[in-house]
C-alpha cells in the first residue's frame, strides 16, 4: 500500500506544473543558451507565455520572479512550458519592471544553475493579433497556402482563408497581400490568384470580390495600403519575374520589368492612376496615418535593348535600386503632389522597400537589400528607421542579424516594430518583435512565442508577411470561399 | 501429426483454402518483393513520419488522419523491402481471417475474399513512374490498414451482449451511424465503409430473427443514408483543410495531374472498397458440389494472376532508374554503371545523366562516355499514362551532383510543395545546404531526419560534417558536388525544367582552372556538339594539363571535328595522338565513305557500324544526329 501512495506522490510530483527545485547543483557563471533567445528581451505586457528549450539536457526547471512573486515552472524533457494564467499574473505585477528568470539543467544526471536573466516587461500593449502566410519557403508552387491570424495574448490561432478550400489537383490559388486598415478588420483584403483570380475585399464588413484590372494597367493590382479612415486603397500594379543564382545562396532575386501605382475607391468602384512614369517603378504604397502622405519606393530604370526586356534585366539586376519617396494627398479633391524623395538608398548602392510610417508621423520603417523588392531572400537585408524629423537612420544593430530580414511595420501605439527574419535557419521566415522605446532606441527582439517551443524549430513552413490586428478576422474562411466563387466585380477608370 | 494438423487434411474444403492462401501469398510475394522491391524500396524512401506531435497533428487534422499517420510509420519498414513485403501480407492475412470470421464465409468459397485484397496489391505494382507524383506519402499501407478496420469495426459485436434480443437489435442499429461518427477523422471513407458494413450486417441478422421488413431493411438504409450523407458534413463543417465537394471522398488515391486524369489506376481502389460489401452474401451461394465451387475459384485465381501481370508495371527502363537513382545517392559509382551497361534498349535521360555522374565521380567523363549507350527515348514514348521529365524525378540530387545546389534546393522545394516532405527531399535538402555552407539550415534539417526511425543514422553521420569542417572537405562524397559548386559560375536564370541542358549549357562555358571540374566542362561541350565550346575546353584543358595527353574521347573529337566537319582555324600538330584512336578514325570514316558509295543512308551505316564503332564519339555523333537532352 505504501508502494503505491509513494507511487502516485512520485506521479503528482513529477506532473506537477510547479516542480520543486533541485537542491544540490553546479553553479554555472552564464546565462543559459535557451531557444528561442529570451535572455534580456523587452516584452509586452499581454505576450503569450515565453516558452523555450534547453539544448542536449533531461531536464529543465527554471524560476520566474516578479518583485511579488516567485513561480517555478518545468515541462516536458528539456523543454520549459509556462502556464498561460500564472504567466499572465506575472506580467501584471512586472508592467514597467522585469522578470527575473532562472534557469536549471539536468544533464547526466546533475543539476547546473545558470545566471539569472531577466524579462523586461515594457508599459505598453503589444496589438492582440497577427495574421500572416504560411506555405513552406518554394519558389513557384503553391499547392497549399494559408492565411492565418493568430491570438498573441495566448497560442490561439486559425484560419482566415486556406487554398484546400478551392484547389484542385496541382492547380493551386494563390493568396496574398493580406491588409487591414488602420488596423482593423471590418475593413480589409486580399488577393486570389490562378484559380478564381480577384481581390477580395471587406468593406465595413460586407464582401466583395473585384477583378482590379483595367485597361490601363500593367497587371492586376498587387502590394497595397488601406488609407486610415477613407474606403481607399493604394496599390501598385506590376509585372514580376524571378530568376534564380547558381552559386549565391540569396538563391532567388524577385525583379519588377515594370510597375505604377493606381489608388482604387472601394465604395465608388474606380481606379485612378497615381503614377505610371515608364522609367520610374513605384512599389510598396504606404499612407502615412494620418492619410496625407502616400509613401513608396521606387527604382529609376530605362531599357536600351526593348521594353520590358528580361535578358537586359538578368544583366542589370543588380542596377535596381530603390529609393522612398512620399506624395501628398489631398483628400478633398482625391489630388496627389509631386514625388518627394525622403531616403535615398540608391546613393549608398542599397535598395529601400516596404515604408510603414509611425503612427506619429516621425518614422519610416524599411527594410534595405542590397538590390530588388525582396529582401526576405537577401542575407544583407535589414530593418531600417528613418527619422524624418532629422532625416537620419537610427541604429537599428539591436533588431538586425547577419541573415534577411524584411516586411517590418509598426504596432498601433507606435512601441512594437514587428518584421519577419530568417536569422534561426537561413531559409524559414518567421515573426519577430522589438520594442521601440519613445527615444527612439530599438531593443532586442523576441521570436513570436509558441506553446511547444520546438515547433517553430520543426515547422518547415514559413510565417511570412506578417500583420498586426486589434482584432480578429470575424469573417468565416466558408464566407471567403462562397464570395470567391462568384464572378469578380470589374471596375471602371 | 497432431490431431487438428489430421483433421485439416481429411477436409477437402480446407485444403483447397490452404492452397489457395499460399497461392495468394506466392502471387504478392513474387510481385511486390521479387519483381517491386526496388519500387518499395523507393515508395518509402520519398514517404514520410517523423515521432514529432506536430507530424501527428498534422496527420489527424484531416479525415483519415489515423490510417495516414499508421499508414507512413508502417511503410517506412520497406526501407528493408523484404521485411515491410512481410508485413504486408501478414496484415492482408489477417484482413482475409477477419472477413471470414466475421461474415461466416464458408471454406470452399473464402478465397473470394482474397480479391480486394489482391485489388489493393495492383494498386501498389501498377504505379509506374505515378511513384513520383504520389501525394500521399502513407500510399502503401493507408488502404490495407483502412479496409481491416473497416472489417474489424464492423463485427457484430452486439450479438454478443449480454442483453435481450430487442436491445441488442437497437445497439445494432445505433452503432450504424455511431461507428462512422466516431471513426470518420481517424479513419475517413473506410468509417464510412464500416458502416456500410455494419448496417448490412444487422439487416441480415435482423431479418434472420424475423423482425418485420421496416425493422430489418428499412431502418438500417435509413440509418446508413443518413448516416453517410450528413457525418462527413457535420464532421468537416469548419475544416478549411479541403474542397466542400470532399468530405464524402477524403483518402479515396485519385490520379490527376493537371488537366489529366487515369481512372484506370483508381479501379483498384473501387474493387477494394466495393467487394467487402458482398462478404455478407457469399455464406448464400450454394453449388452440390466441391469441384463446382473450386472451379470457380480456379478461374478467380487465373483471372487474379493475369490481372496482376498485366497491370504490373514492368518498364525496364523505370526499374534500372530506381536502382540507378539509389546507387547514385550512395556513391555507388560502380553499381550505376552495372546498370547503364545492363541497359539494352534506348534509355531514358535520367540513366544517361547518373551514368555521366559516375563517370565524372572516377574522372572517366572523356575517356569512357561513349563506351555506354547514349541512345535515348523520349518521356512521350514511356509506356504511361503520364510523361514524366527529369525535372520531376530526380532534378535534385542531378542538380546536387553537379554541384549546382541552389537549383537543387529549388527542385526540392516545390517537390515539398507539390507532393509534401519525404526522407529523399530532405536528405537532398540537408546536402545542398551543407555545399553551400548553410549550416544552421543542415542543421534544422537533421535535426527533423533525427526524429526518424531509418535516417537517424544517416542524420547522425551528417551531422559529423557540419560540425568538422575539414572532415566534410575531405570526404569522397561530398568531393565532386562541392569542387563544382565552387568551380562552376555564378549566373543568374531560369531551368524551365530543362534540367539537362540547364547543366549542360552552364557547364560548356564554364572556364575553370582545376582539371576534374574543367574535364566535366569540355565533356559538356562534346555532349552538346558546340565547337566553339569544345575547341576553347580543349585549350583550357591543354594550358593546364600541361603534357598529359587528351583523353580517348577527346581525341576522336578532335579528329572528328576537323576531318569530317571540316572545322577551321586549328592546328592538330600539336597533339600526340593514340595509335589506336586514330586508326579507328580511319577505318571509321573510310567505312563510311565505302558504303556512302554502295548507296546506303545514315541508319544503315550506322547499323552496319555499330558492332565496331558504337564506343567511339564518332559513331555517336555520325548515328545519333539530333541532341536529344532533356
Amino acid at each position: 500500500m505504501k508502494y503505491r501512495i509513494l507511487l502516485l506522490l512520485l506521479l503528482v510530483t513529477s506532473c506537477s506544473k510547479h516542480p520543486s527545485l533541485p537542491t544540490s547543483f553546479t553553479e554555472v557563471n552564464e546565462t543559459p543558451h535557451i531557444f528561442p533567445d529570451y535572455v534580456d528581451v523587452m516584452v509586452p505586457p499581454n505576450i503569450a507565455p515565453l516558452n523555450f528549450l534547453v539544448d542536449d539536457v533531461e531536464d529543465v526547471v527554471a524560476e520566474i520572479k516578479s518583485q511579488a512573486s516567485r513561480v517555478t515552472f518545468g515541462g516536458k524533457k528539456n523543454k520549459m512550458q509556462i502556464d498561460e494564467k500564472e504567466w499572465h499574473e506575472l506580467l501584471a505585477e512586472a508592467k514597467g519592471k522585469s522578470l527575473s528568470v532562472r534557469v536549471y539543467t539536468k544533464k547526466d544526471g546533475k543539476w547546473l544553475a545558470y545566471k539569472p536573466f531577466s524579462i523586461d516587461v515594457a508599459e505598453e500593449d503589444i496589438d492582440p493579433y497577427v495574421s500572416f502566410r504560411v506555405l513552406p519557403p518554394t519558389f513557384v508552387g503553391y499547392d497549399e497556402l494559408s492565411i492565418r491570424q493568430r491570438n498573441l495574448t495566448s497560442f490561439e490561432e486559425t484560419t482566415i482563408y486556406n487554398n484546400r478550400q478551392i484547389s484542385h489537383g496541382l492547380e493551386g490559388q494563390c493568396i496574398n497581400c493580406h491588409s487591414y486598415q488602420n488596423y482593423g478588420t471590418s475593413n480589409m483584403m486580399f488577393h486570389t490568384r490562378m484559380q478564381n483570380p480577384g481581390t477580395m475585399i471587406v468593406s465595413d464588413g460586407e464582401l466583395i470580390f473585384v477583378n482590379l484590372k483595367t485597361d490601363g494597367m500593367i497587371s492586376a493590382a498587387a502590394y497595397n495600403s488601406w488609407h486610415p479612415h477613407l474606403p481607399i486603397i493604394a496599390f501598385s500594379t506590376d509585372h514580376t519575374m524571378q530568376s534564380f543564382h547558381t552559386r549565391d545562396i540569396t538563391k532567388v532575386e524577385v525583379m519588377e520589368s515594370a510597375s505604377d501605382l493606381v489608388i482604387y475607391d472601394v465604395k465608388k468602384n474606380r481606379v485612378q492612376v497615381v503614377l505610371n512614369d515608364s522609367t520610374e517603378w513605384e512599389l510598396f504604397p504606404s499612407w502615412s496615418p494620418d492619410g496625407k502622405y502616400l509613401y513608396y519606393c521606387s527604382a529609376h530604370y530605362e531599357y536600351h535593348q526593348g521594353y520590358e526586356d528580361t535578358d537586359e534585366l538578368l544583366k542589370n539586376y543588380k542596377q535596381l535600386q530603390y529609393n522612398l519617396y512620399r506624395l501628398s494627398f489631398d483628400a478633398d479633391s482625391m489630388a496627389f503632389g509631386e514625388p518627394e524623395l525622403i531616403y535615398d538608398a540608391r546613393s549608398k548602392n542599397r535598395s529601400a522597400v516596404q515604408p510603414r510610417v509611425s503612427q506619429d508621423g516621425r518614422y519610416v520603417l524599411f527594410a534595405e537589400g542590397p538590390n530588388g523588392l525582396f529582401h526576405i531572400w537577401h542575407t544583407s537585408a535589414e530593418i531600417e528607421i528613418l527619422d524624418l524629423q532629422t532625416g537620419e537612420l537610427l541604429d537599428t544593430k539591436a533588431m538586425n542579424s547577419s541573415l534577411p530580414e524584411s516586411y517590418p511595420s509598426f504596432s498601433s501605439n507606435d512601441r512594437w516594430i514587428m518584421f519577419e527574419s530568417r536569422r534561426d535557419d537561413g531559409n524559414y521566415t518567421r515573426t519577430y518583435f522589438a520594442y521601440f522605446d519613445k527615444q527612439g532606441k530599438v531593443h532586442k527582439p523576441f521570436m513570436m512565442p509558441a506553446e511547444d517551443p520546438e515547433y517553430f524549430r520543426l515547422l518547415l513552413r514559413s510565417w511570412s508577411r506578417p500583420e498586426l490586428m486589434k482584432e480578429p478576422v470575424r469573417i468565416t474562411p466558408r464566407q471567403f470561399y462562397e464570395k470567391i466563387l462568384t464572378e469578380p466585380l470589374k471596375v471602371s477608370n | 501429426m497432431g490431431t487438428s494438423v489430421r483433421k485439416v487434411l481429411k477436409n477437402k474444403r480446407l485444403l483447397w483454402l490452404l492452397a489457395y492462401v499460399i497461392f495468394f501469398v506466392a502471387l504478392a510475394w513474387y510481385f511486390l518483393y521479387m519483381k517491386n522491391a526496388d519500387t518499395m524500396y523507393f515508395l518509402q524512401d520519398r514517404g514520410w513520419w517523423n515521432s514529432t506531435s506536430l507530424f501527428f497533428k498534422d496527420c489527424i487534422s484531416v479525415p483519415g488522419g489515423l490510417l495516414a499517420w499508421a499508414g507512413s510509420f508502417l511503410t517506412q519498414i520497406f526501407y528493408y523491402p523484404a521485411l515491410g513485403c512481410l508485413l504486408l501480407i501478414l496484415l492482408w492475412l489477417l484482413t482475409f481471417g477477419l472477413a471470414k470470421y466475421s461474415f461466416k464465409v464458408p471454406s470452399e468459397w473464402s478465397f473470394l475474399l482474397f480479391i480486394p485484397l489482391a485489388a489493393l496489391l495492383c494498386s501498389i505494382i501498377q504505379l509506374g513512374y505515378w511513384v513520383y507524383l504520389l501525394k500521399d506519402v502513407d500510399y502503401v499501407f493507408y488502404h490495407s490498414l483502412g479496409l481491416f478496420a473497416a472489417l474489424l469495426l464492423s463485427l457484430p459485436f452486439w450479438r454478443y451482449l449480454p442483453v435481450k434480443v430487442e436491445i441488442q437489435g437497437g445497439g445494432a442499429l445505433a452503432w450504424i451511424p455511431l461507428v462512422a461518427a466516431l471513426f470518420y477523422y481517424p479513419l475517413g471513407i473506410y468509417a464510412m465503409l464500416a458502416a456500410v458494413l455494419s448496417a448490412i450486417q444487422t439487416s441480415i441478422c435482423l431479418s434472420k430473427r424475423k423482425s418485420n421488413t421496416f425493422s430489418a431493411f428499412f431502418l438500417p438504409v435509413f440509418l446508413l443514408v443518413l448516416t453517410l450523407g450528413l457525418v462527413p458534413l457535420l464532421e468537416t463543417s469548419g475544416t478549411t483543410q479541403m474542397r466542400p465537394d470532399q468530405p464524402w471522398t477524403y483518402g479515396f488515391h485519385k490520379f490527376e495531374l493537371d488537366t489529366l486524369r487515369d481512372y484506370s489506376l483508381e479501379i483498384p481502389f473501387y474493387v477494394a472498397i466495393l467487394a467487402p460489401v458482398f462478404f455478407p452474401f457469399i455464406r448464400l451461394i450454394k453449388v452440390k458440389k466441391l469441384w463446382q465451387s473450386q472451379g470457380i475459384m480456379f478461374l478467380v485465381a487465373l483471372a487474379m494472376l493475369l490481372c496482376l501481370s498485366k497491370r504490373d508495371f514492368k518498364d525496364y527502363n523505370f526499374h534500372a532508374e530506381l536502382r540507378m537513382q539509389r546507387a547514385v545517392e550512395e556513391c555507388r559509382w560502380n553499381d550505376v554503371l552495372r546498370e547503364a551497361a545492363l541497359a539494352k534498349g534506348p534509355v531514358t535521360r535520367e540513366m544517361i545523366m547518373f551514368r555521366d555522374i559516375a563517370l565524372i565521380n572516377r574522372g572517366e567523363l572523356c575517356t569512357k562516355r561513349y563506351i555506354y549507350n547514349n541512345e535515348s527515348i523520349l518521356p512521350e514514348t514511356v509506356s504511361d499514362s503520364i510523361h514524366i521529365r527529369i525535372a520531376d524525378q530526380a532534378a535534385d540530387l542531378i542538380y546536387y551532383n553537379y554541384g549546382e545546389t541552389i537549383f537543387g534546393i529549388r527542385r526540392a522545394m516545390e517537390r515539398c510543395m507539390h507532393y509534401g516532405y519525404s526522407y529523399y527531399t530532405m536528405r537532398m535538402l540537408a546536402q545542398c545546404a551543407l555545399v553551400n555552407g548553410e549550416k544552421d539550415n543542415v542543421k534544422k534539417y537533421l535535426r527533423i531526419l533525427s526524429r526518424t526511425t531509418f535516417q537517424k543514422k544517416w542524420a547522425m553521420e551528417m551531422k559529423r560534417f557540419v560540425d568538422d569542417e575539414n572532415l566534410f572537405r575531405t570526404d569522397n562524397r561530398f568531393r565532386m558536388p562541392f569542387k563544382l559548386y565552387n568551380e562552376g559560375s555564378e549566373l543568374v536564370g531560369v531551368d524551365d525544367k530543362y534540367v539537362e541542358l540547364t547543366i549542360l549549357n552552364k557547364w560548356m562555358y564554364s572556364l575553370t582552372n582545376d582539371p576534374e571540374a574543367q574535364e566535366v566542362a569540355l565533356g559538356c561541350a562534346m555532349i552538346m556538339r558546340n565547337s566553339k565550346c569544345f575547341w576553347s575546353q580543349v585549350q583550357q584543358y591543354y594550358n593546364i594539363n600541361q603534357g598529359k595527353s587528351f583523353p580517348t574521347h577527346v581525341q576522336e573529337a578532335m579528329l572528328y571535328e576537323v576531318y569530317a566537319l571540316n572545322f577551321q582555324g586549328v592546328n592538330l600538330s600539336f597533339v600526340k595522338f593514340d595509335e589506336r584512336v586514330l586508326e579507328r578514325y580511319k577505318s571509321f570514316i573510310s567505312k563510311v565513305k565505302q558504303y556512302q558509295s554502295q548507296g546506303m543512308d545514315d541508319k544503315q551505316i550506322g547499323s552496319l557500324l555499330r558492332s565496331e564503332f558504337c564506343d567511339t564519339y564518332m559513331w555517336d555523333y555520325y548515328v545519333l544526329r539530333e541532341i536529344q537532352t532533356n
